[in-house]
């Protein structure tokens, strides 16, 4: 439903692409003058010098994203299809299972997941090291199930039940009902939240620096620590935000793309 | 102490569950927690008000005809909502603070606690995903609501402060008590800079008596202690505000 | 079909200046033209409904009349006010104390109760303390028939509630003059008659009205002036016995012909309690 508003500049009035565009342009002049200028600012040179570490841990970053992700997304669907059985003790144990994941704050969860978590795992007799990024990776994909879990119900109670009786009338199964009725639309429904989620899930893989994964934000904090200048440090932080932001401000637009998309149906 | 027996009783029923809280019976680390419990505490209940005030004026200033103010604010509340808490306290603490305090060069103490960045921090991150919430709800006010308060007369100061905002209000409550849940979570973050919440006392604890699993059962109690408090009072504010019968 | 006996006010006899005067009104959103020239006169007292086909711009016109719209040319005339030349909020406000406005959805306020409503008005625009606009609101709710709902909310009640809510609504300022936007056509028909019945007894009482309606036998009842507008201009304009019962233009007869359908029969409903026979044989319906 269009509601024509009375205020101006409301949502995405100046798009914000030209402002990055003109960040962008500004970052890149100030890397060719810090090669081919005599006399660049030393903190630039620096900068230049630690790019590449930083890009490194921005990935690690990003694999913990991803994979934290896929699997929050698998195990909360199977809960969120799990929180629509018939049997009641289910759904119980489901709801309080979202419930727990969804208050707990993510850092809890991490330090959870990293210290709970043995060492090392012992299968037989071999000795498989369990890496602290693996831990974040189970850590983030706790609540990551329990969001998905939450956002799969809501999308299968926002289908009107209209459809239900329609799908119902036609003497479709229940399965077959959730299979050819439900689930398409639901899928819809369910992608906006779901990439707000993976942006969340983004920015949280940032805890991973405080249990001793070398991340991005650790390897800002030994480049800041080694060059051990002001003006150094200010510029390795602003950068630090600024690739969080180049990589979680594209998702959250394509995500606010998909819904005013969707809202038109 | 007359309150230590009943403490060791519940050691002893907690020990036959496997759980080792031993540290409940040492006074300085039971005091501790205790002080840790109390700055969480402290921290939910300045950050949350402040958010919610930071947050009305970052909608005012979404929402201001004056292009002056708003195209800044819609950057800052970009870069706000996109990027980690952590990152944005570290920049705060680590690199403002800094300049702050060399510019001070010792002559007068910088008034900024890292606990006040703490809810500087959390307050304006919060504030951004609020402005998002009050932005929405104004939208949803159907205009031919508007269009009839305007036909009574009523000035736009009046439009504003009677129709207006008290319906966006209902409108976007539910998704700003969902982002005061968050803030309360997120004071956890606290503990990255030292300052003694829940989350740092616990580590000190836990580094020092290897009782992690125990600690952070307690942590995730309080905190869902703290959450449910939170939303109980968003519930009961929305029964006030609620329009007997809207949508139906 | 019962033909009415509600006596009407006539119009001044002496020389009568309009308290609406609109003139020539061009009125365009973007590239679409509503509005091609509208021209009409409402005395004080008079009933003037307005039909026509959807989207042949009456909604916007009322809208015009109380400066929610401006239109691209042409005057309106409000008592003393050059409507179409007010600059500042603070005349708008002025203009519209004076006129009423009744929309098809009602639009009441969801989070004021229905008392709350009607008191808005008075208090914060007119300045009026608190206990007399309260006062005054229950007499208006009383005159509705709708006393028992003051503390009710406007989700609580049903259409035809809600919209002799806004009827009173639009009273509790006092106006000069009601504008009624189509204001039945979201209601169910029964709840249709108790709508109809307030404005009825309105128009009695001497307000000036001016109903945009799709409820034709009702125009006829209860208008003094019928003006018939398609794509934007006044196509014939007229006492409503002359309107409905002998219309000039072949436009308002295919328009009445549709809008009237079979319910016709052989009678149409003129304010003077007589049955005036219509050339039936004008209307030819298919079947």
């Amino acid at each position: 439903m269009a509601h024509d508003t009375h205020h101006p500049g409301t949502g995405q009035d100046a798009p914000l692409w030209p402002w990055l565009a003109a960040a962008v342009a500004a970052l890149l002049g100030l890397a060719a003058w810090t090669q081919f200028s005599a006399s660049p600012p030393v903190a630039l040179q620096q900068l230049a010098k630690w790019l590449p570490t930083l890009l490194l841990g921005l990935g690690a970053n990003i694999g913990i994203s991803v994979l934290a992700m896929a699997l929050g997304t698998v195990a909360g669907l199977l809960i969120g299809a799990l929180s629509l059985s018939t049997l009641a003790p289910v759904r119980g144990a489901t709801r309080l299972y979202v419930q727990v994941f969804r208050n707990a704050p993510v850092l809890v969860l991490v330090y959870f997941s990293t210290y709970v978590f043995p060492f090392e795992l012992q299968l037989h007799h071999w000795r498989l090291p369990f890496p602290d990024w693996i831990k974040v990776v189970l850590g983030l994909a706790l609540p990551a199930s329990a969001n998905v879990a939450e956002i799969f119900r809501g999308a299968v109670q926002s289908i009107p039940s209209a459809q239900w009786e329609a799908a119902q009338s036609l003497a479709l199964s229940r399965r077959d009902i959730f299979r050819l009725v439900v689930l398409p639309q639901c899928v819809r429904r369910m992608l906006p939240p779901w990439m707000n989620l993976y942006a969340s899930i983004t920015m949280a893989t940032s805890l991973a620096s405080l249990v001793g994964v070398h991340d991005v934000v650790d390897a800002a904090q030994i480049a800041s620590n080694t060059v051990s200048r002001t003006d150094f440090t200010a510029l390795i932080y602003a950068s630090l935000l600024l690739l969080f932001f180049a990589y979680c401000y594209p998702i959250a637009r394509a995500t606010q793309a998909l819904e005013a998309r969707h809202a038109r149906h | 102490m007359a309150d230590s027996s009943w403490l060791q009783e519940a050691v002893q029923a907690t020990r036959a569950l496997g759980l080792n809280y031993a540290f409940v019976l040492d006074a300085g680390e039971r005091q501790a927690f205790a002080r840790g419990l109390w700055v969480t505490l402290q921290l939910c209940a300045v950050t949350l008000p402040l958010s919610l005030l930071a947050g009305v004026g970052l909608a005012s200033g979404l929402n201001s005809p004056r292009a002056w103010l708003r195209r800044p604010t819609r950057v800052f509340v970009e870069l706000t909502r996109n990027t980690p808490t952590l990152v944005q306290l570290y920049c705060a603490f680590l690199v403002l603070n800094l300049l702050i305090n060399q510019q001070l060069q010792g002559r007068a103490g910088n008034p900024l606690t890292p606990f006040a960045w703490v809810v500087i921090v959390v307050a304006l991150h919060k504030a951004a995903f609020h402005a998002e919430a009050l932005r929405a709800g104004l939208q949803a006010v159907p205009a031919v609501t508007l269009e009839a308060a305007r036909s009574l007369g009523l000035s736009s100061r009046q439009l504003l402060l009677q129709v207006e905002l008290p319906l966006a209000l209902r409108f976007a409550l539910p998704s700003l008590v969902n982002n005061l849940v968050d803030a309360v979570k997120m004071t956890a973050v606290a503990s990255a800079i030292a300052v003694g919440d829940v989350t740092y006392e616990s580590i000190m604890i836990w580094t020092q008596r290897d009782n992690v699993l125990e600690l952070l059962l307690l942590i995730l109690l309080y905190f869902g202690l703290l959450t449910w408090g939170v939303s109980r009072a968003g519930r009961w504010l929305e029964n006030r505000l609620r329009m007997p019968g809207y949508g139906t | 079909m019962p033909a009415t006996d509600a006596p009407k006010n006539p119009p001044q006899k002496a020389v009568p200046t309009p308290l609406v005067s609109l003139r020539d009104i061009h009125l365009s959103f973007g590239a679409n033209e509503v509005l091609k020239g509208i021209s009409l006169d409402v005395l004080p007292g008079q009933v003037v409904s307005i039909i026509g086909p959807s989207g042949s711009g009456k909604s916007s016109l009322l809208r015009c009349i109380t400066g929610l719209l401006r239109p691209q040319l042409g005057t309106i005339t409000v008592g003393a006010t050059r409507v179409d030349r007010l600059r500042h909020e603070a005349e708008l406000i002025a203009l519209r104390r004076r006129v009423g406005f009744v929309f098809q959805q009602y639009n009441l306020f969801p989070h004021l109760s229905v008392l709350d409503n009607l008191v808005l008005g008075p208090v914060r625009v007119n300045g009026r303390p608190r206990d007399e606009a309260e006062h005054q609101a229950r007499e208006l709710l009383q005159r509705v028939g709708l006393a028992h709902k003051a503390a009710a909310y406007p989700g609580e009640l049903s259409g035809g509630q809600q919209q002799r809510v806004a009827i009173a609504r639009a009273l509790a300022m006092q106006p000069e003059l009601i504008l009624f936007d189509e204001v039945t056509s979201a209601l169910d028909p029964e709840t249709v008659g108790e709508v109809l019945t307030v404005i009825r007894e309105l128009a009695e009482d001497g307000m000036t009205c001016v109903l945009v309606t799709h409820e034709m036998r009702f125009a006829a009842e209860v208008s003094d002036e019928v003006v018939f507008t398609e794509a934007g201009r006044v196509v014939e304009q007229g006492p409503a016995a002359r309107l409905f019962g002998n219309p000039q233009q072949e436009r308002t007869r295919a328009f009445l012909r549709r809008a009237l359908g079979a319910s016709l029969g052989s009678q149409s409903y003129a304010p003077d309690n007589k049955v005036v026979a219509l050339p039936i044989d004008r209307f030819r319906f298919a079947i």
